[in-house]
Order: structure tokens, then C-alpha cells, then sequence
């Protein structure tokens, strides 16, 4: 028996939750895209202190925009740290993805910038992405986009926007789907003085 | 019973540092910094630093441990710089700490990073700080400020009006292709150059500032002096440039910060901030400040450079003066103003 704490801020949503055997036996989220640390200090307090053992970290290496995804990730690392247990990052899109059930389909969360981060799965296999684009050159492609990237840019459905932290456990189940680093998918934003004219 | 042992983690900026400290004893300082990824951009690029903090975290946290041969279970509480800083390098850190903090039970300081750079003299001082005129010189902040209890409160008598002397530094080292970061630059520079070859201007030191503003400081009148200067001197003379104007800075802190002691009563100076890392500040801060019969107080240079050491002796003097810890949800505030020591309930 293996009691996992899962935990996402790949976007808007901070998400946490408690995984036992595959079953979800606590969950909750708060909304907010400036609030991700103080959220998840505050869900992941409640969360241990109904289920104070817990065995291994699974976080949501995103993509995701910058700020809040490295809160999660930071976290979920020194948690994992303080406790002596395993983590492992999976793709927090491959978790939304979860979510749907089409044969052929798009997700997308918002990457801000009037951009979007978006992967596409065939038969449940990531088959593109991750990748960071405009919302115009996602929907030329003409299959049906999910998430809150679609949502915001009124892709698709409303439903389900949001990666479920218990699904990140699902796929770190298989270590194929494990992920190192944050996946930014941008460079930093800088000039470098010599380059400026 | 042996003293509480505080783990100290600081990311406002460019290092990712973490300390460890035991009552007054220093146990380990370990910094990471990315500051040779942003050279090439003349200053400190926020998001490089974010992604570099993220890198190191792990790695920096488990060296400190291991040089002070402790383990985490014998952590009593975890401090962390809440501000003021670059905010997404502050939250590195914060939720860093957090985790730490909720994995081990343990109680979290979020405090304030001007007040752990006066902090980390606890370090080198078997008794607590008397009332003290500090000085805090920085890449950001220049500020001249009373401590009577630095775990209760700290008060402002002046800052400065623009630039921070740290700042001053790293421009004016820009401009004479001396390279960033300018601070250290320049003092070496300065070492082969006569301080008195150019006399540039001391910011806000006519009879009308001493009746006005006498604790506040202006740096960018010194700034455009010297660009003026180097503009019409194409064969200036780099040591000599480099030497007056760092005397110009560290002349008019020193005539500042010894007339806030003799108008408060209090002689006893502390110098803190990277910028009190310089050799100039030092010998003259000794010089002035045995002339006038003011005791003086500097870290080592490497304890005043941004570390985790600082963090966790603020940390510390805390839990010793038996202050509360900060609730797990404390937010980081990029403009924590200094006499912000910590962030209680
Ligand atoms: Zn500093």
C-alpha cells in the first residue's frame, strides 16, 4: 500500500491530493493564478494532517507558466526531502488528458501572452507536443481542444479545464512518463547587453 | 539544553544560498549563484535567476547539511528571505521552505532580507547587539537605520532618494567596461588609483540637506559626474577614476552614518549589505570611527554578500527571543519595507 501526495500549479489552479492504491482519498483546489504558494501550503496542511504518512510525491512538471509551476515543483521537492521519500514529475497535459475520452483530440492550458501550451493524442497517445503556440494555429488543425487553454480562447468544451492531481499518480505508475526538468518550453526573456544595438 | 538549530534559505536575487546556524554558531553557508548567466546582460535577469534558484535548491540544501553534520530531523525551524527581492526568485525560496517546513513539522520564519543582513553579526558576537546606528548598503537598498532590539524593531532615519550605492557601482563599472558585478570590479580597480585625483560630488551634503534630509542619500548627481567626466576625458585614467569615485560614496556613508551616532547619542556603528564587502569602506569606516570613538561592527566580507547564513542568524535570534513563527501561508512581498522584521501571524 502506497500513499501518494499529488500536487499541480501547471496553471491557474493550484490542485492537491492524497492517493491510496489508485484511489482518491482526499482531494481539493483553490483557483487563482498569483496565489499558487500560499494555496498550496494551505492545501497541502489540510492534506497531511487527515493522511500524515505519505510514501511518495508525484508534481506536475507542466507545462506551465513560469512562476507558479516552479512553486509546485520547488515544494513538492523539499517535501520529499524532509520526509526521506521518492518524487517524480509526470506531464501535467498528459494528466489533463486523462480527462477525455475522444479518439483524436487537442488540450490546452493558457501560457499567457495570448498563447497557449497544447499537446495532441491519438487512441490516448501524446502523438504532438508539448508545444507553446497561438490559439489561431492550435485550432487550424480542426479537432476538438480541451482544457483551460480552450476554454479561455473559446476552443472547446468547458468541462473537466483543469490537469486532476489523482491522475498525475495514475501516470507516474509507468516511469516512461517521467519528467525531470519544468517544462518551460520558452527561453528566458532577456537582451544580453553585447546583443543590444 | 543545547540551542535550537535553524536551516536559512535566501533567493531575492541571484544566489541560492542556505545556512545553518546553532544559537550564535555558524554551522554551514553554502551559496550557489548564477551571476555568471547574467554578466552578459549587464544586471540580473529575473527569470534566469527563477530557473537557476529552482536548479540549485536541492543540491545547496543537502550541501549545507552535510557541512554542518546535522541531519534534517534535528532542523528545529526553517527561515526564509519573504522579502523584499525579485518576487519569482523569492517564491523559490518561500516554497522551498514551506515544503521543508510541512514535511518536518517544524515551525517557518518568513523574514525580511535587510534585517538578516544586520542579523548575521549575531554570528560573530557571543552577546546579543546593543543599540546600534546600522548601516545597510546593497545592490538594492542604501539606509541608515536605528536597532535597538533587532528582533522586536528596527527604525528608518534615512534612505536613499534614487539609485542604491550597490547600484552606483555596477553602472558606473558598466560604463568603464570594468564588467558586472561592479562592486567588486571596481574596488579592485581602485586599489592601483589615487582617491583624491578627481574630486566628484558628495550627494545631499550642502548646509540646506544636513538641515533637511542629513540621513538620506543621492547617488545619481556622482553618476552623471562621472559619465560627464569619462565623456571628456577619452584617456582617463581607469584606478584613478575607479578610486575617486568609490572614495565620493564611501566618504559620504561614512560622514552620514557617523553624524546619525553622534545625533542619536549612540556609538556604536554596524556596517552591513554587500557593499559592506568593500575594502575602501572598511579601512576608512575603521579610521572614522576610532576618531570619533564609535565602536564599529562589519562581517567578514563573505557574511555580507547575500547568504543563507544571515537568513537562518535572524531565524535564530528569533526563536531565542521566543518570537512566533509565521503561518505556513505567509505571502513573499518583493517591497517588504525593512522595518518589516518578519511576517507573524
Ligand atoms: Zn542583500
Amino acid at each position: 500500500m502506497t500513499t501518494y501526495l499529488a500536487i499541480d500549479t501547471s496553471t491557474s489552479r493550484t490542485s492537491v491530493a492524497v492517493v491510496i492504491d489508485n484511489q482518491c482519498v482526499w482531494t481539493d483546489y483553490r483557483d487563482g493564478a498569483t496565489e499558487h504558494g500560499q494555496s498550496l501550503a494551505t492545501l497541502v496542511k489540510a492534506a497531511i494532517s487527515d493522511h500524515q504518512i505519505i510514501d511518495s510525491v508525484v508534481v506536475g512538471m507542466g507545462p506551465g507558466p513560469y512562476t507558479g509551476l516552479r512553486i509546485g515543483i520547488s515544494f513538492a521537492r523539499t517535501f520529499a526531502l524532509a520526509r526521506g521519500i521518492d518524487i517524480n514529475g509526470v506531464n501535467s497535459l498528459d494528466a489533463l488528458a486523462l480527462n477525455f475520452h475522444s479518439a483524436d483530440f487537442i488540450v490546452a492550458t493558457d501560457a499567457r501572452r495570448k498563447e497557449i501550451y497544447w499537446a495532441r493524442y491519438t487512441n490516448s497517445v501524446r502523438v504532438e507536443g508539448p508545444s507553446v503556440d497561438l490559439p489561431e494555429t492550435v485550432k487550424s488543425r480542426d479537432l476538438p481542444i480541451y482544457g483551460e487553454g480552450a476554454m479561455k480562447y473559446s476552443l472547446g468544451a468547458h468541462e473537466n479545464a483543469f490537469p486532476n492531481p489523482a491522475l498525475l499518480v495514475t501516470l507516474a505508475s509507468d516511469p516512461k512518463n517521467f519528467v525531470d526538468e519544468p517544462l518551460y518550453l520558452r527561453r528566458p526573456d532577456a537582451v544580453a547587453t553585447v546583443d543590444r544595438a | 539544553m543545547s540551542d535550537s538549530i535553524i536551516l536559512g534559505i535566501e533567493t531575492s536575487c541571484d544566489e541560492t544560498a542556505v545556512g545553518i546556524v546553532q544559537g550564535r554558531t555558524l554551522l554551514a553557508n553554502v551559496i550557489a549563484s548564477s551571476v555568471d548567466e547574467h554578466a552578459r546582460f549587464g544586471g540580473v535577469v529575473p527569470e534566469i535567476a527563477s530557473r537557476a534558484h529552482l536548479e540549485a535548491m536541492l543540491p545547496t540544501i543537502e550541501k549545507a547539511l552535510r557541512d554542518s553534520k546535522v541531519t534534517l530531523a534535528d532542523i528545529d525551524a526553517i527561515a526564509v528571505t519573504a522579502g523584499p527581492g525579485l518576487v519569482g526568485a523569492l517564491l523559490v525560496g518561500t516554497s522551498a521552505a514551506t515544503g521543508l517546513a510541512l514535511g518536518l513539522g517544524k515551525p517557518i520564519y518568513g523574514v525580511n532580507h535587510l534585517a538578516a543582513h544586520i542579523s548575521v553579526d549575531a554570528l560573530a558576537h557571543r552577546h546579543p547587539l546593543e543599540s546600534t546606528i546600522a548601516l545597510l548598503v546593497s545592490g538594492g537598498h542604501s539606509s541608515l537605520l536605528q536597532i535597538n532590539d533587532i528582533t522586536s524593531s528596527i527604525a528608518q532615519l534615512g534612505a536613499t532618494m534614487d539609485d542604491a550605492a550597490g547600484e552606483a557601482f555596477d553602472k558606473i563599472s558598466r560604463v568603464m567596461g570594468l564588467g558586472f558585478p561592479g562592486g567588486p570590479a571596481i574596488d579592485r580597480t581602485a586599489l592601483d588609483g589615487d582617491p583624491e585625483a578627481i574630486d566628484f560630488p558628495r550627494g545631499l551634503t550642502q548646509p540646506s540637506d544636513w538641515r533637511t534630509r542629513p540621513f538620506d542619500f543621492s547617488f545619481s548627481g556622482l553618476k552623471t559626474a562621472v559619465a560627464r567626466y569619462l565623456e571628456a576625458t577619452p584617456d582617463f585614467h581607469k584606478a584613478n577614476v575607479a578610486a575617486s569615485f568609490q572614495e565620493a560614496i564611501v566618504d559620504v556613508l561614512l560622514l552620514k552614518a557617523l553624524a546619525a551616532c553622534k545625533e542619536s547619542g549612540i556609538d556604536s556603528l554596524l556596517i552591513a549589505g554587500g557593499v559592506a564587502a568593500n575594502s575602501r569602506l572598511r579601512a576608512l569606516a575603521s579610521q572614522r570611527c576610532e576618531k570619533s570613538g564609535v565602536r564599529l561592527r562589519i562581517p567578514r566580507p563573505d557574511l555580507c554578500t547575500d547568504n543563507g547564513a544571515m537568513v537562518a542568524a535572524l531565524g535564530s535570534l528569533m526563536v531565542m527571543a521566543g518570537r512566533p513563527g509565521s503561518q505556513i501561508d505567509f505571502e513573499a512581498t518583493s517591497s517588504l519595507p525593512v522595518t518589516t522584521l518578519s511576517l507573524t501571524s
